[in-house]
């Protein structure tokens, strides 16, 4: 791999830019392919292929070839909604894995820079913030406030636009009045049944770092899932 | 769920290259059977035989080691290797999981 190579792979992995790295086994020819465009040089003749691994994010050795591909997809996108002191593991936690973390806060006093450098932090309402993020079937909720003012909106959002993943932190009986105020407001048993309430797998510990683990554990569980 | 944008080991190349270091990339290519890390995991190793990142779980980072030194004091551009399943003799490097991998080795030039 040429110097020049790596250094335009790092920099489209900063710009979270989907790309994929193609090699020659046999000369070490290296190239980087971009979605929708026609693979450079020798690369073309399996354009086909290629376009075939990337889509379904895979990597490996194209058959009876000697190009080997390896796509580059972006980070999963999870809202976090309440910039409390689980928020901070929870970001902490998902620098090692493949999360992108957006937080959303109205409480100014929490959702400071400060407290969270280099995170999306919108301090607005979840009706407000979620015109800033675009948003799909393959984006997680996370809500940890428990402040139904706060919490409520944007688990009627995530429900609404069939997020992947929606859980809510908060007691057994705290839980119960969200479902009977999400069944007031319309949402059929399946949908308010596949909000994950307790929020978490089950670990037994309590303090914020645990808590964000068990909750980084469902997240990670359900991702494989999907 | 491939971790590829927080994988820092590419960063690290580039540092070591920075620090004008030779650096050997190597990926795992291929994989048959139960191995330890998937296809696209790496490693990087200088000339001084300091390595970051892994292809195995420990069990064959030692000889893919040696084969980057030996590319690097040979100079040439690139080599794949394959590792089966381990035999009887202790000593003998191979997957004692059962597996089978291809590594496939290049100097960052």
């Amino acid at each position: 791999m040429k110097i020049k190579t790596l250094e335009e792979i790092l920099k489209k992995k900063s710009s979270k830019t989907e790309f994929a790295i193609l090699t020659n086994l046999e000369n070490g020819d290296s190239e980087i392919y971009l979605p929708g465009t026609t693979p450079k040089g020798e690369f073309s003749k399996y354009a086909g292929e290629i376009e075939n691994f990337f889509k379904s994010k895979k990597n490996g050795v194209i058959e009876n070839s000697e190009i080997f591909i390896e796509t580059y997809i972006k980070p999963i996108k999870v809202i976090v909604v309440g910039a409390v002191h689980i928020a901070q593991y929870l970001v902490d936690f998902a620098k090692s894995l493949n999360f992108e973390i957006s937080i959303i806060d109205p409480r100014g006093y929490f959702a400071s820079e400060q407290r969270f450098p280099d995170i999306k932090v919108i301090n607005k309402w979840p009706k407000e913030a979620f015109e800033e993020i675009e948003t799909n079937s393959s984006t997680a909720l996370i809500a940890l406030t428990h402040d139904p003012k706060i919490d409520d909106p944007a688990l009627q959002y995530a429900l609404k636009n069939k997020f992947y993943y929606i859980g809510a932190l908060g007691s057994k009986k705290t839980h119960e009045n969200r479902c009977q105020r999400l069944s007031e407001a319309g949402f059929t048993n399946d949908q308010i049944g596949s909000i994950h309430g307790p929020i978490g797998i089950k670990l037994g510990g309590k303090s914020a770092p645990e808590i964000a683990l068990s909750i980084i554990a469902q997240l990670v569980s359900q991702t494989y899932k999907k | 769920m491939k971790n590829s944008f927080d994988e820092k080991i590419l960063d690290e190349a580039q540092d070591w290259i920075n620090a004008n270091q030779k650096v050997v990339l190597a990926t795992v290519i291929q994989t048959w059977g139960s191995s330890p890390r998937q296809v696209g995991s790496r490693m990087i190793v200088n000339e001084k035989g300091d390595f970051s990142g892994s292809v195995s779980g420990g069990c064959v980072e030692s000889a893919v080691v040696s084969e980057c030194l030996s590319l690097i004091k040979d100079n040439k551009p690139c080599k794949k290797i394959e590792f089966k399943v381990s035999n009887e003799s202790a000593w003998e490097v191979g997957l004692a999981c059962g597996g089978e991998i291809a590594v496939y080795i290049e100097q960052i030039h």
